[in-house]
């Protein structure tokens, strides 16, 4: 008898010792949150190390800047440290945070962009609602409306905070274009004879990085967008709309007949980004579609003398009875960045109010657009191309160009970029891509979206 | 057992024996079982799973033409594989028994690939198949006034398996070389020079003798050979991806993605399922060929 009492005594201390145990994990993963609109905890800020898994290049704008003022928060507050966990590699990049999404394990800041699994952490509360933080911090209406719209779920919200704005263009090489005797597209229906002319003066028309997939499924989101507006890929997404609709079918036709007239080089699919750039940069291709992060590379004194003073741009062409403006395209605020809802708290707040009021002013100074309108410093190897290009950025239209494989679900966008890639090397027809695509999204569509 | 080991206690071999297999238990069958478990469930890693019974295994076997693709394309990717890995290594290593001098030297040549990284062969081969920047087999076709021929080898849909199974093939060549040398020097040469005194003829020799002989090191040779081309992932999925379309698509990387990319962990556990039992059944029927050809 008085040994089951010792024994029950002893059970009962060693479960009283495990709870406690668990509440103290709670307490060192920040007080666990549990409200994503809480954004303003109560207590004191206690200085400790934070992490921020991201998805950019390591010596890039955004990591500089963010280390600069990371150092700058921490003299004030020793003890905290903001540890940049980086994988720029895009699909390597989603798969790790998806795991540690599975895993439970995400750290205080997360990059992702408003894809259907986003969507899912955001309706579990796992996201801080990145709407009610910056109007808490005072800082929403700094911010460009295009930066924050194409960081929207389609229902509006807002969850992750953006620290670039690009505007995506066809950059071109003006040599070549008068060597073939061409002009600048007024139409996507000009493309096809634009690459045949160029392509019989033996110049490669387009340079395409078909390794990493995105590249072409940008084509693929042109099209439609200008004869159905942005609203045509967030029907077909979900199986409201089809590929065998009038808007989707056109867009595959022209996409074929880009394939018919050669416009991308032989062996696309297997060009890497950096070959891509340089077919451009070498002046071996006319036409270059990639957005301002490069305007280093295109419109500086780094680049190739021999074709420095050819390379301009244009923006996307419209199409007849096109529904979308000239100045609406692609002009995506990169991969955002989302505030992690279990660890949100006073530290977290005070270096966020810190840092997102600091930003825009440092990552300008580096002459990138900044996601606020705070003004660009244009470096001083700069080419005339570049100030326009920057000036651009202030006359975007409302409506944009939402790059499709942050949209479709995952299992459909796959198959997408897979077909695209046949269709545009002419190993099956508009039509085939049609019936398979429309299959695919039917099965997997509607149950990403419930 | 006692039998094997008269001196031994049986417990001292289940002291010895139970570790490992304990091990093995968690590291490989606790997974397995996992998995299948797993595959009767939809579920995308943050949200509950939710039981569908057998409908993984109904969408694998009869709506995925993908999943077909890829099955199809693995099998060719294991026939190119052991034709070079096998094929070669005897090759080499009976070539290598007659060479009288720098055999070390060779050896060691030959086995180089198989310590070069994953990532740093397939880079090696993007390289030599790229059509622009003219890579290395390019320029070699254009030398042999072959340029007609020229292509950009993973991008054509037709030649692209084929070209992401070579690398695989040719960096395990060295390998298997080396295994097959070993039971090739252990033949006895007078049975062999009595045979040439009788007046057999090399191809006799070989059919009749060593073949026989390196037999029991063939089929572990062809069963380690065929599971590790069976679960070839790396370097397709670092040259292509599986593309371009589904054309070097492996059920590996198509597994893979599913899991990783599609975020489809259920879907991703039947396909795996399926690559257990056709591992398992593909040592089965090679062991079944191997020992009735020993029998006949």
């Amino acid at each position: 008898m008085k040994t089951s009492r010792v024994r029950l005594a002893a059970t009962a201390m060693v479960a009283a010792f495990g709870l406690l145990l668990t509440a103290c994990a709670g307490g060192g993963a920040g007080g666990g949150n549990t409200d994503p609109t809480n954004v303003d905890p109560d207590g004191e800020i206690t200085p400790r190390e934070i992490s921020w898994l991201l998805s950019r290049p390591a010596d890039g704008g955004v990591i500089t800047a963010m280390k600069q003022i990371a150092d700058e928060y921490a003299a004030d507050h020793p003890g905290f440290a903001l540890n940049l966990i980086t994988t720029p590699d895009r699909p390597s990049y989603i798969q790790k945070y998806e795991t540690l999404a599975a895993a439970n394990k995400l750290p205080e800041l997360f990059d992702t962009d408003a894809t259907p699994f986003a969507k899912k952490l955001a309706d579990q509360g796992r996201m801080i609602d990145a709407e009610a933080l910056l109007k808490g911090l005072d800082i929403y209406d700094d911010y460009r409306p295009a930066a924050l719209n194409y960081q929207r779920f389609d229902d509006g919200s807002l969850y992750m905070v953006p620290f670039e704005f690009q505007l995506e263009f066809f950059w071109y090489n003006k040599a070549l274009f008068e060597e073939a005797g061409v002009e600048v597209p007024e139409s996507l229906g000009d493309f096809p004879a634009m690459c045949t002319a160029l392509k019989e003066a033996g110049i490669t028309p387009i340079a395409l990085d078909g390794q990493d997939q995105w590249p072409l499924e940008r084509y693929m989101a042109y099209h439609p967008f200008r004869t159905a507006g942005p609203e045509y890929v967030q029907q077909l997404k979900k199986a409201d709309a089809k590929f065998a609709d009038d808007d989707g079918t056109a867009a595959l036709e022209w996409l074929a007949s880009l394939g018919e007239a050669g416009c991308f080089a032989e062996g696309f699919s297997s060009t890497g980004y950096a070959d891509a750039q340089a077919l451009f940069t070498s002046g071996k291709a006319a036409v270059y579609n990639i957005g301002t992060w490069e305007l280093a590379n295109l419109a500086t004194e780094s680049l190739d003398p021999a074709v420095r003073d050819d390379v301009d741009y244009f923006t996307l062409p419209l199409t007849p009875g096109a529904v979308t403006a000239a100045n609406e395209y692609v002009t995506p605020s990169g991969i955002g960045m989302a505030v992690n809802t279990k660890t949100f708290d006073p530290l977290m707040r005070d270096f966020l109010a810190f840092a997102l009021e600091r930003y825009p002013e440092v990552y300008a100074a580096t002459g990138a657009l900044s996601p606020t309108g705070v003004e660009s410093t244009i470096p001083d190897n700069a080419t005339p191309l570049y100030a326009r290009a920057v000036e651009q950025a202030d006359d975007v239209g409302e409506k944009i160009a939402m790059p499709w494989d942050t949209q479709l679900d995952p299992t459909s966008n796959t198959r997408l970029q897979q077909e695209l890639t046949l269709l545009v090397q002419g190993e099956i027809s508009a039509q085939e891509f049609i019936e398979t695509m429309d299959a695919v999204i039917a099965e997997n569509g509607p149950a990403a979206f419930d | 057992m006692s039998s094997l080991l008269p001196n031994r206690s049986k417990t001292s071999v289940l002291v010895f024996l139970v570790p490992p297999l304990l091990l093995y238990g968690v590291a490989v069958l606790l997974p397995i079982f996992q998995s299948l478990f797993l595959s009767f469930f939809r579920w995308d890693g943050i949200t509950d799973p939710i039981f569908i019974g057998l409908e993984n295994y109904v969408r694998m076997f009869v709506r995925d033409d993908v999943f077909w693709i890829s099955f199809f394309n693995t099998l060719s990717y294991l026939v190119i594989c052991l034709v070079l890995q096998l094929g070669g290594a005897l090759i080499v290593a009976s070539l290598l028994i007659s060479l009288r001098r720098a055999r070390e030297l060779v050896k060691t040549l030959y086995l180089l690939p198989a310590v070069i990284s994953t990532v740093a062969i397939a880079f090696l081969f993007q390289r030599i198949y790229s059509l622009d920047p003219v890579g290395l087999l390019n320029q070699f076709l254009q030398w042999m006034g072959l340029g007609q021929l020229q292509q950009a080898w993973l991008s054509n849909v037709d030649t692209v398996l084929a070209a992401v199974s070579i690398p695989e093939g040719w960096r395990f060549t060295g390998l298997y070389m080396l295994i097959i040398y070993a039971a090739l020097l252990a033949v006895p040469q007078e049975l062999e020079e009595a045979a040439r005194l009788d007046g057999a003829t090399w191809w006799q020799v070989f059919t009749k003798i060593r073949f026989p002989y390196i037999r029991p090191v063939w089929i572990s040779t062809t069963i380690i050979a065929a599971t590790y081309a069976l679960r070839g992932f790396d370097i397709p999925y670092l040259l292509t991806n599986g593309g371009p379309g589904q054309a070097s698509e492996l059920l590996t990387t198509y597994m893979y993605k599913t899991a990783f990319t599609h975020t489809d962990y259920g879907y991703a556990s039947a396909i795996s399922m399926f690559i257990v039992v056709e591992c398992l059944i593909a040592v089965g029927l090679i062991v079944l060929l191997l020992r009735r050809k020993a029998d006949a």
